[in-house]
């Protein structure tokens, strides 16, 4: 079969010095599904976004049917016949779908009017040829997420996309619904189109793909035929382990159940289930570990745990006593600590001074608050230099703003802060992300050192090296729900790699 | 963020205490107040460096002068306060106007028609308008969060609403009877004592300095303040900080009215002693407020500094008029200076010209 | 007039011409920052605008006593003045609400300035020559109807043209339609400034037609009100007449029974209490465009 799109030596390196491409090759061919496959920050959505025209690389070529192609916007694109489906709907959710499908498009008007029921016949053709069936007339907010999707599609194929990328689609949509998204992408394939379907679901890359491509770490495994592969195959492939930091661990000694959760529920605001039911207990002295894929539910978890969302049903028991659904304060109190996962957004007033965010939680507290509410500066500045002294933090002045200290040490004063409270439970989450290495390595040998003093850590990172090398117990989340708890040091890559698609390992091989 | 980058940031933080970057921006702000100024007194066909001459004659030239001037800073030092307490809570409090005229009822009802021991009087006319001030502001950051209207509109709406509150009240109940033209004349023990007989300079100034010391202190050495400034920064993070954010939201703004209606109160109890029953004497005070602390920087040490400056160009714009004025043409009006404090609040209200200039080119790079 | 009974106000024309006259500077100022509004960007400065528009018309038809010039003063003024606050708003990405703030003092202080260098007052300008008037066709002005119809045709516009599509979605979810090609700057741009003009003829309304003078409290809040209509008729222009009359009718009303029974100054609070009561209670949660108010920035 000709192939409809091919991408050589795509590098891509950002502005401050992250490597996301190292020289990939990627092409298609008409007429297939072709699976791109790889965990979080592998690069596959970047590489597609290159060829949508979102981002520029920074070297290669592409080659769109034979010719040569420079593609500078989605305009462009489009232009080409290339269409993507990226994970958060490029949709208005205040206008109809059919506003939506015509929106910017030169030809759907007479005149200066909007030409709706030209656009609206062709659309309803397409939506009997194509069998995706959408509510024209209803908001976009009104429409449950699978049928939004669906939309999505619809809008590239009026634009008279034939290669169509849909990025992690099946994440938004439930068993029924990826059946129909199935026979749909088939009935596509049938018509001489081509699908790129990036996807980190091992169960499903296997079952609708005719080639699969996995990507690690920005670069290329390798392309295989579907039918001479298997799950097993593949999920080495995605994940297959270079350790690149050794820490010596001692071995755990856990004490007493510091956090017990039982059959945690959480909802989001439309409704959708983020947290379908989670269990688990962590002890002081241990490291229990989160892995997978970003996505599956592990912020809406972190939240729930922290006080910060409400939780619809379950149980949280800190140190015995019941918090969920209590603020954040209330939780601090009862010995919990926090390394959130956007130390920007939660973890720190960027404008306030280090001396200020030192006590970010603990303002209304002893010794920091005395009578009537009053601060106590020299307490306060007591317990900054303590976390400068015993965290190593870099910075030339308690006054500086936050927002002068580097990534590495903003992330030491929050993680000093919150260790410095003698917690019973830290819980970090995405710890390390955006660090060099040097700040990373500290930051995962103060975890330890929690661990090694006795309190429990609940570690959730998107990093599978860094959860399997500090972990002493560890989940895979998938989907919301926890595929199986296991001891990393004693689990094969290849059973995680399947863990992080979604299934549970069988009986051992 | 790059290693140049945090290297330079880290040279700016250096410590010292006068934020050296504010400074420039206020001081870029007056400058650019007074250059449009010039540009538009010549265009009348005016001097400008009479002008000026004039406006600094005004303000310092004699100590009866500058007596008046300083006695000017009270008003519109507290109304600067005030906005500025609602601003570090990321609120837009333009309701001055209406919560300093609650200021302005408390003492002249109070004041005239209760009987109290002197010093108790005082405090209690404080007081009240303070709860007065600060329940109105509340009410309408009540309104923000409960019902999603915004503060601008209703705060504008209360201003009005008060004017008329105000007046009628003075001319139904309030009235002096033998002159129908102002307030009945509050009681010797309501009074503030003036410094000097024969000035407008009263000890109302030092109560007022002291407030924004208060504020100050307030702000940034308890726990309500940092809370306030938390939530005006970052609601998220303060949200995780164990912060209520609609609680504090609130607070602040009450804070923010209570001290608004003091600076009505003072003017009552300090300079005038009653208001007339169209309240011009107190008018506009408000809105002075807010260009004040935009040049201020809503900081309360700001706040004195820029008070004082804006005091001059009250004090001196009134001695400019006769300055100006030739045979058969009168001078340029006080009003000008109004017009140069729109200018200087125009200017100040970009928020950081040297950094959004730089914002500017980085994009355009790229 | 002063005899008319409570009731009887009503059934007199001079009644409800003057609740049109009322419903004009509110209404059009509000209908030009809903189409601002709807494209993303907040104008704080109505208040200003009208000022200024009223400043610029009557200044102008003084010296030229010519009402073709004076409009085109008022409109000019609002471009000016409209693309400085785009300027500010949308590429410099300042604080929309303090620079509108600063917009409606430095419109005050020049207005003053202006009254007093040019009249010699600080009141009220002397009443503008007959040719520099907006002339009234039997007794109603022109800007009614005008104001009407241009309700009808912005929402025409935003509805049933292609334009007024893009022109919203740029205001729902702006990165959503830079990828559908749209320039979001220059959207923004256009809307602002269409907005500023508008509540600056609002301002040639009150100066070269009702008023036909100019006066230092000339806009007495119009331009806060006219924020308040816009949330009230929640950013469609067909409710917004209907508001528009509702709160013309209040003022109206407050003007009309003034009849030395009930206090000027309580009556004068009417409006204002009523806007009020309405935004915080009636319209429940209106929600905004989106992006209303939000810097934008293009990747």
């Amino acid at each position: 079969m000709p192939q409809a799109f091919s991408m050589k030596g795509i590098v891509k390196v950002y502005s401050d010095g992250t490597v996301a491409l190292r020289g990939v090759d990627f092409s298609a061919e008409e007429g297939e599904i072709h699976g791109l496959l790889g965990e979080n920050g592998a690069g596959k959505t970047t590489l597609m976004n290159i060829l949508f025209g979102r981002i520029r690389m920074t070297r290669g070529e592409t080659f769109v049917r034979g010719k040569r192609a420079i593609i500078k916007s989605p305009h462009d694109a489009m232009a080409l016949g290339i269409g993507m489906v990226h994970q958060h709907f490029m949709l208005i959710p205040a206008f109809t779908a059919l506003d939506n499908v015509i929106l910017g498009l030169e030809t759907a008007k007479k005149g200066v009017m909007i030409d709706r029921k030209t656009a609206r016949e062709k659309l309803e053709a397409l939506i009997k040829s194509s069998g995706l069936a959408v509510d024209l007339d209803a908001r976009v907010e009104d429409l449950p997420v699978g049928i939004q999707q669906r939309l999505e599609i619809l809008k590239l194929m009026y634009r008279g996309a034939d290669i169509i990328v849909l990025d992690e689609p099946t994440s938004v949509l439930t068993p029924v619904e990826v059946d129909e998204l199935f026979s749909f992408l088939r009935s596509l394939k049938a018509q001489g189109k081509t699908v790129v379907f990036i996807s980190h679901k091992l169960r499903e890359v296997m079952a609708i793909t005719d080639r699969v491509t996995v990507l690690r770490k920005g670069q290329l495994v390798r392309t295989v035929k579907t039918a001479e592969t298997t799950q097993g195959a593949l999920a080495q492939m995605m994940v297959g382990r270079d350790v690149v930091f050794t820490l010596t661990k001692k071995p755990s000694t856990p004490g007493e159940v510091v956090l017990s959760v039982r059959d945690l529920k959480v909802r989001d605001v439309t409704g959708r289930q983020t947290v379908k039911g989670v269990s688990f207990d962590v002890r002081g002295g241990e490291i229990f570990g989160i892995a997978g894929v970003e996505g599956n539910g592990q912020t809406q978890l972190v939240e729930a745990l922290t006080g910060l969302t409400k939780v619809q049903s379950g149980t949280v028991l800190l140190g015995g006593v019941e918090v969920q659904n209590r603020p954040p304060h209330v939780l601090y109190a009862q010995g919990l600590a926090h390394v959130p996962e956007d130390r920007h957004r939660r973890g720190l007033i960027l404008e306030f001074s280090m001396l200020e965010n030192s006590v970010l939680g603990l303002q209304m507290r002893e010794p920091f608050s005395g009578r009537f509410g009053v601060l106590d500066p020299e307490e306060m500045e007591k317990w900054t230099q303590k976390i400068i002294s015993d965290f190593s933090v870099d910075v030339s002045s308690t006054s500086s703003p936050a927002s002068s200290l580097s990534g590495g040490n903003q992330q030491k004063v929050i993680c000093g802060r919150e260790m410095l409270k003698n917690p019973r439970i830290v819980v970090a989450s995405q710890p390390t992300r955006g660090l060099d290495v040097a700040a990373t390595e500290y930051i995962r040998s103060l975890l330890l050192k929690m661990r090694d003093e006795g309190k429990g850590v609940l570690l959730v990172s998107a990093d599978l090296d860094e959860v399997t090398m500090l972990s002493d117990r560890m989940a895979i989340m998938y989907e919301g729900q926890f595929v199986d708890i296991v001891d990393p040091s004693k689990v094969s890559e290849r059973d995680l790699g399947l863990m992080f698609g979604g299934i549970k390992r069988e009986a051992p091989a | 963020m790059t290693q140049q980058e945090a290297e330079a940031a880290k040279a700016v933080a250096k410590p010292s205490w006068i934020p050296w970057n504010s400074v420039a921006e206020s001081g870029l702000a007056i400058i650019m107040g007074f250059l449009v100024g010039g540009g538009i007194i010549a265009l009348a066909g005016f001097n400008p460096a009479l002008f000026y001459r004039g406006l600094i004659e005004g303000a310092f030239g004699s100590p009866r002068a500058l007596m008046d001037t300083i006695s000017y800073m009270t008003p519109i030092m507290l109304t600067g306060l005030s906005f500025a307490i609602a601003a570090r809570a990321n609120l837009f409090n333009i309701g001055s106007e209406g919560q300093m005229y609650m200021g302005v009822l408390a003492a002249a009802s109070i004041g005239a028609f209760v009987a109290l021991p002197e010093g108790l009087h005082q405090m209690v006319i404080l007081f009240v308008s303070f709860l007065l001030g600060g329940f109105i502001a509340a009410l309408a950051g009540w309104l923000k969060i409960k019902r999603g209207v915004h503060e601008v509109v209703s705060t504008i709406m209360l201003n009005w609403i008060g004017f008329y509150l105000l007046t009628y009240l003075a001319i139904f109940v309030l009235f002096d009877p033998l002159r129908a033209y102002k307030t009945t004349t509050i009681l010797p023990s309501a009074t503030v004592p003036f410094v000097t007989s024969g000035t407008s300079l009263s000890y109302a100034v030092v109560i007022a300095i002291v407030v924004c010391i208060v504020c100050y202190f307030l702000l940034w050495r308890t726990t309500l303040g940092y809370n306030i400034r938390a939530v005006g920064l970052n609601p998220t993070s303060s949200e995780y900080g164990g912060i209520k954010v609609s609680r504090t939201m609130v607070t602040a703004m009450f804070i923010s009215g209570g001290v608004a209606a003091l600076a009505g109160a003072l003017e009552i109890m300090g300079r005038f002693w009653y208001v007339d029953t169209e309240a011009s004497y107190v008018r506009n005070l408000g809105f002075d407020g807010i260009a004040v602390a935009l040049v201020g920087r809503n900081h309360p040490l700001g706040i004195i500094i820029s008070s004082f400056f804006f005091a001059m160009l009250k004090t001196g714009g009134q001695a400019v008029q006769i300055y100006t004025s030739e045979a058969g043409r009168t001078g340029i009006p006080l009003e000008m200076s109004l017009a140069i404090q729109g200018v200087i609040i125009v200017f100040a209200s970009i928020p950081s010209i040297i950094a959004l200039v730089k914002k500017f080119t980085e994009g355009r790079k790229k | 007039m002063a005899d008319a009974g409570l009731l009887e106000i009503f059934l007199t024309a001079t009644f409800y011409i003057g609740m049109f006259r009322f419903m004009v500077p509110i209404t059009l100022s509000a209908l030009g920052e809903i189409v601002a509004e709807k494209s993303g960007v907040v104008n704080i400065g109505l208040e200003g605008m009208i000022m200024l528009g009223g400043l610029a018309s009557v200044f102008v038809g003084y010296f030229t006593a010519n009402v073709w010039l004076a409009l085109g003063a008022g409109i000019g003024v609002g471009a000016a003045v409209g693309a400085l606050h785009a300027f500010i708003a949308i590429y410099l990405r300042g604080d929309q609400i303090v620079d509108g703030v600063g917009i409606n003092l430095f419109a005050y202080g020049i207005g003053v300035i202006v009254l007093y260098l040019t009249w010699g007052t600080f009141a009220n300008s002397p009443i503008i020559p007959l040719s520099a008037r907006v002339p009234s066709i039997f007794g109603v002005s022109p800007f009614v109807p005008f104001t009407l119809v241009m309700c009808a045709l912005v929402w025409y516009f935003l509805e049933k043209t292609t334009y007024g599509l893009r022109l919203r979605a740029v205001g729902e979810n702006p990165e959503v339609a830079e990828a559908a090609g749209i320039n979001v700057y220059r959207v923004r741009l256009a809307a602002t400034i269409f907005g500023a003009v508008l509540s600056t003829l609002a301002g040639a309304f009150l100066g070269i037609d009702w008023l036909a003078s100019y006066a230092r409290d000339i806009s007495a809040g119009r331009g806060f009100i006219a924020l308040a209509l816009v949330v009230f008729s929640k950013w469609n222009p067909l409710i917004l007449i209907g508001g528009g009359l509702l709160f013309g009718f209040f003022y109206d009303f407050a003007i009309s029974i003034r009849s030395g029974i009930v206090p000027d100054q309580l009556l004068g609070a009417i409006p204002y209490i009523a806007t009020l009561v309405i935004v915080s209670g009636l319209v429940g949660r209106a929600r905004p465009p989106k992006a209303s108010g939000k810097p934008y920035k293009r990747e």
